[in-house]
């Protein structure tokens, strides 16, 4: 945080089955309504039944905040065994909240007491008691913390009892008046107790501005782009951490007039979107590395044909099936350059939720005017991660009303027709006098197969490209922080900007000169912005969550000048400590004389 | 390699704390894990009225910073209660339902504030000071210029009561016979102690028993305390200082002797050798009187402690104590007590 106020964090552990998420859940939505900036992630185990481990993290802040700290300041046990690897992520003077009635006898160091250091705060209750005091099951222990939290730290009851109803209210009233009876139990327990900790919860930003903020993930930011956008195809083949998207455009895009297939397999989901994309129709598909691998050939059918699509792709470990339930950026080699040939596309890395919403608004005018697939590159940190966002009332992604085109005196139309902008009329089948051909073959102005010409339409297709970092509306890039000549520039794109931005601001309150710039465009690279950056900054950072640094690479190899990398693959988000000590260690170096040799 | 020796402590008061430095000091690899129902490291109970002065930072409070518990290698585990000791089997059992095993057990429980009989029923309308959270309670709900009234008034409890008067509160003494407990009085000396008081402020009761506690349930800083004449004393909070009855429920199963404390040889062992004990939960046997005794104060209660670490190493010392026992008032009128001297 870059400024006072109530900035705290809230982990809850549990064992899937615990209600932990769901508890996660109603935390974030009721601090939202409250109006305070919120950002969350839920960690959850890849078997899909058992009994793993779940996180949820919740940052809650009366300023903006823009990734989660690396220590909370409440940890909440919904299981000891899985919480108490957890328990010195607890900052000093924070709270650990736990049961204090184990059902069974466990052997030293089996409760989670034994793990709090000293300068923790132990709170320990029945929390399963309370529960089953309350609605005679031990079942909503996961929402007698919430009360016991909210008593404790004197939160405003009404909003966790509204959020309740809300997430309850598709079930019998006896449900939702249970968990309404364990809120209310927590709360008296957690009112009774002589607050320890230092855990401060000050007044919220804007209690009207929370009633308009919405609670999105990455992935639901972008189905809700993809709506506002007139979505009307989506094909798809379910794979984590991209799924939810499919999943609530099978819901939400039926109704609204839309086409909405699962596919066999990825290939047949990106074949379909860009035969959606041909038609016109405004096409997208969601998937992960392994299936953006597979899609790889059909992207290349995408470049060649000049066919508009959308392909979201949220990364996690790879390769292979690696790690499907934690987040890594490795897949950017893959978006940028992955298929056969000289296959340029265009590669959009939000850098938050609301950059998600955003991008995933205007991914389809951009696909459009460029007449080529659009990347979404995000990752399960993004996907997955929680922000209050307030849409923007001038926000407006409507397809545009397509212009007629107009043939020219006696001449044939041509699809691919060498223009100065490189960019071809685009007929749609079916429109009269327009008829051509497409092919995944090297192919003429009309269409037809030519491979004498290879050399002049790939200029064509790359050349069209070099417009789109100027897109009216959309921050390809940006900096923050110090103006002009500076110590050390941090350079970040997708989830990662996050951590460089609290990074950043930490840098400043040392006294280092540091500023960052975060790239949304991936492909094409902004260059003329990079260079300006890299003018400015006596060393450049680039902290990413791959081992290989991809992007480093890329933006070394366009410019041609070095970069120090901060390569993380621990499928983890990277740490604002490791990305201060790095810069620290540069702002030195970038002061230190040359050397006579130099 | 052998697992290091394990020592637990119970309790995290004086006798506690000076055991597990002394362990620390005598043995670098031993195991120390320190058990107590406190919520924080370890402060001198002694301090707790500086709440009134402002003290209401517990962290300004501790004897050593959280971090000394790292350092020195010691587990705390705070919030933790002891259910059973089974001492056959060398195993401590906690509220929570977690055993822990342990080569050699130091059991510092201290007591609890002993309150009469008559009034046990009331318990729940009488503030505390047994903690930091007690007194930060005791603060909150007393308001300011109130009036607390103190049955009993041993040692502890006067010392509150001064500190009240200073800090711009009224108090009132319902006396007993443990008022100025640990100190045994003389009738002239109390005589003395109470005129001391009253020309400070202190509103007393002598000779008065109290039979009842009422407090309005609308407006929870209007007491009162019912004494046997029928006399009501109307106040703001009320609390009771009457002495302290050693914590030794937990121990009715590990088969050592046990009177009003744990008996203990002069070197602190109990009758099973792998259990000691010290301060306010343990009677010594002293040779010459051929009887158990209570050394209650603080400064006796950190001699006991060091004294058993020692012996819990290897030593084979007894328990001496030359500290004063002394009450008696200045010239200025000041009451002073050698078992405040810290």
């Amino acid at each position: 945080m870059n400024k006072a106020g109530t900035d705290i964090q809230i982990a809850i552990c549990g064992s899937a089955g615990d209600g932990t998420i769901a508890s996660g859940d109603i935390m974030k939505r009721a601090a939202a309504l409250m109006g305070y900036n919120v950002i969350a992630f839920d960690v959850y185990p890849p078997e899909i039944r058992g009994f793993g481990k779940c996180i949820s993290r919740i940052r809650i802040s009366s300023q903006q905040a823009y990734s989660l700290k690396e220590q909370s300041d409440i940890l909440i046990s919904l299981n000891d065994s899985h919480t108490i690897p957890h328990v010195g992520e607890v900052r000093d003077f924070g709270a650990v909240i736990y049961d204090d009635h184990l059902v069974s006898t466990v052997a030293e160091g089996g409760h989670i007491s034994a793990h709090i250091n000293a300068a923790q705060v132990p709170y320990g209750f029945s929390i399963r008691q309370i529960s089953e005091q309350a609605t005679n099951s031990a079942r909503s222990r996961n929402i007698v913390i919430l009360g016991y939290v909210a008593g404790l730290y004197d939160l405003p009851n009404e909003h966790f009892r509204k959020i309740i109803e809300a997430k309850f209210a598709k079930k019998p009233q006896a449900v939702i008046d249970d968990n309404i009876k364990a809120f209310d139990a927590g709360v008296l327990v957690g009112q009774a107790v002589f607050k320890l900790d230092d855990v401060v919860v000050g007044k919220a930003g804007d209690e009207a501005t929370g009633s308009k903020a919405v609670m999105m993930t990455g992935n639901g930011a972008v189905v809700r782009g993809f709506m506002e956008a007139e979505i009307q195809s989506y094909f798809g083949y379910p794979i984590t951490p991209a799924t939810s998207i499919m999943e609530r455009l099978a819901v939400e895009l039926p109704p609204a007039g839309g086409n909405f297939l699962q596919t066999e397999d990825e290939i047949s989901a990106i074949a379909a979107a860009i035969g959606a994309g041909y038609t016109g129709s405004r096409a997208a598909t969601a998937t992960s590395g392994p299936g953006l691998a597979l899609m790889a050939e059909m992207l290349g059918l995408g470049v060649m044909a000049e066919v508009p699509v959308v392909v979201v792709v949220s990364q996690r470990g790879g390769p292979s099936t690696g790690l499907p339930t934690k987040t890594e950026q490795s897949d950017l080699n893959l978006a940028v350059f992955g298929g056969s040939g000289d296959a340029q596309r265009i590669v959009l890395a939000p850098t938050n939720v609301e950059g998600c919403y955003r991008c995933a608004g205007m991914a389809f005018d951009i696909a459009e005017k460029y007449q080529t697939p659009v990347i979404l590159l995000i990752d399960l940190y993004l996907s997955n991660r929680y922000e209050t966002v307030v849409p923007s009332v001038e926000a407006s992604f409507a397809p545009k009303p397509r212009e007629p085109l107009k043939l020219e005196d006696h001449q044939p139309y041509k699809r691919f027709k060498f223009t100065e902008s490189h960019i071809s009329p685009r007929a749609l089948p079916g429109e009269a006098g327009f008829m051509h051909t497409i092919t995944g073959l090297e192919h003429n102005e009309s269409g037809r197969p030519n491979d004498a010409i290879h050399m002049d339409m790939t200029i064509k297709r790359h050349e069209k490209l070099n417009t789109a970092v100027n897109y009216p509306g959309l921050n390809v890039h940006k900096r923050f922080g110090d103006e002009g000549p500076v110590d050390v520039g941090i350079l970040g794109w997708g989830s990662t900007f996050g951590e460089i931005l609290e990074t950043m601001y930490e840098a400043q309150a040392e006294g280092i000169r540091c500023a960052a710039m975060k790239v949304v465009m991936l492909s094409p690279l902004p260059v003329e912005a990079l260079k300006e950056f890299f003018a400015d900054c006596r060393e450049i950072l680039v902290p990413e969550l791959n081992y290989e640094g991809q992007f480093a690479g890329l933006v070394s190899a366009a410019l041609g000048k070095p970069v120090t990398r901060l390569n993380r693959a621990t499928g983890s988000p990277v740490v604002v400590k490791e990305i201060l000590e790095e810069v620290r260690r540069l702002s030195v170096q970038s002061r230190a004389p040359l050397s006579a040799a130099e | 390699m052998s697992d290091p020796i394990h020592h637990v402590i119970i309790g995290s008061g004086s006798a506690g704390f000076g055991a597990a430095t002394t362990l620390r000091q005598t043995d670098a690899d031993c195991r120390i894990t320190m058990i107590t129902m406190d919520g924080l490291p370890f402060y001198h109970r002694y301090d707790l009225p500086q709440v009134f002065r402002g003290q209401h930072d517990w962290r300004e409070l501790l004897d050593e910073p959280p971090s000394y518990y790292d350092e020195m290698g010691i587990q705390l585990r705070r919030r933790s209660r002891v259910v059973d000791v089974d001492g056959s089997k060398q195993l401590v059992t906690l509220a929570h339902q977690e055993n822990v095993a342990y080569d050699n057990l130091l059991v510092c429980a201290g007591g609890r504030g002993y309150l009469p009989e008559n009034l046990t029923e009331y318990a729940g309308l009488m503030h505390g000071l047994g903690s930091f959270e007690a007194a930060m309670r005791l603060y909150r709900d007393l308001p300011k210029g109130g009036t607390a009234i103190i049955i009993g008034g041993d040692m502890i409890g006067i010392d509150l009561a001064l500190t009240l008067l200073d800090t711009g509160y009224n108090v009132t003494l319902i006396a007993n016979a443990q008022t100025f407990w640990p100190h045994e009085v003389s009738d002239d000396e109390r005589a003395q102690l109470f005129k001391a008081l009253t020309a400070k402020g202190v509103t007393v009761f002598q000779d008065h028993r109290p039979v009842g506690v009422s407090r309005d349930d609308k407006n929870k800083s209007a007491c009162c305390v019912m004494l046997e004449d029928g006399t009501e004393v109307a106040g703001d909070a009320v609390l009771s200082f009457c002495g302290l009855t050693s914590s030794v429920e937990f121990m009715l199963k590990a088969e050592v002797d046990i009177e009003r404390g744990l008996l203990v040889t002069p070197e602190l062992q109990t009758s099973n050798k792998t259990i000691w004990a010290a301060g306010d939960v343990c009677q010594i046997w002293h040779d010459q009187e051929k009887a158990y005794k209570f050394y209650h104060g603080w400064k006796h209660v950190r001699i006991m402690g060091e004294l058993a670490a020692r012996n819990m190493s290897g030593a084979h010392e007894i328990f001496y104590t030359d500290v004063e026992d002394r009450i008696g008032v200045d010239a200025n009128g000041q009451i002073n007590s050698t078992f405040w001297t810290h």
